[in-house]
């Protein structure tokens, strides 16, 4: 196990990983200072 | 959220082992829009097909996050009519978080949950009666109260 997060930046990908795996997709709109 | 929340090693373990983790800039768009982006952070759970099923705005402590997710993904599945696996988010959420500020709802969806698989209008009384022993100022409380009357 990663001891961080492996995030996603792309939608489509995140969507394709989710249907693919029947997770949801945990979404975070960040301000990247 | 990056220094507080996200480093803690039991919310990695959860997001990585039922979520699909997706984070973009607040401006990106055409997202931003799309999902009618006002404030940072903004954390959305989305089915995989991508529709919205649950939002927060604003920090969450890493004690918050997982419970809150959990609720989450109770709702998505509570709006598929799927509510046996509704049911299994929402006992974890009640089983391992009962003091966390999700934990309200995830009384009322249960007792909801319940009376939609069974037709059996009892656990919507339960619903209000827990809620008013243990969470009595909690908006969930005010709605279940109508349930009081139920026999």
């Amino acid at each position: 196990m990663e001891n961080k997060i492996t995030w996603e930046t792309d939608m489509k990908s995140a969507l394709a990983w989710a249907r693919k795996e029947g997770k949801h997709i945990f979404l975070d709109f960040f301000n990247p200072g | 959220m990056d220094v507080v929340t996200y480093p803690n090693a039991e919310v990695v373990k959860f997001i990585q082992e039922n979520t699909i983790p997706l984070r973009v800039p607040f401006d990106a768009k055409p997202l931003s829009s799309e999902f009618n982006i006002k404030w940072t952070p903004t954390l959305i759970v989305l089915d995989p097909d991508g529709k919205e099923r649950h939002r927060i705005v604003g920090f969450v402590s890493a004690d918050e996050l997982i419970p809150s997710l959990l609720l989450g993904m109770g709702k998505s599945y509570f709006e598929q009519d799927r509510f046996s696996e509704a049911l299994l988010s929402i006992e974890k959420l009640l089983r391992e978080y009962p003091k966390s500020s999700a934990a309200p709802e995830g009384i009322y969806l249960r007792g909801v949950c319940r009376y939609k698989s069974t037709n059996n209008p009892k656990p919507l009384k339960e619903a209000y009666e827990q809620l008013k022993d243990q969470y009595p100022e909690s908006e969930w409380t005010k709605r279940a109260y109508p349930y009081r009357l139920i026999n």
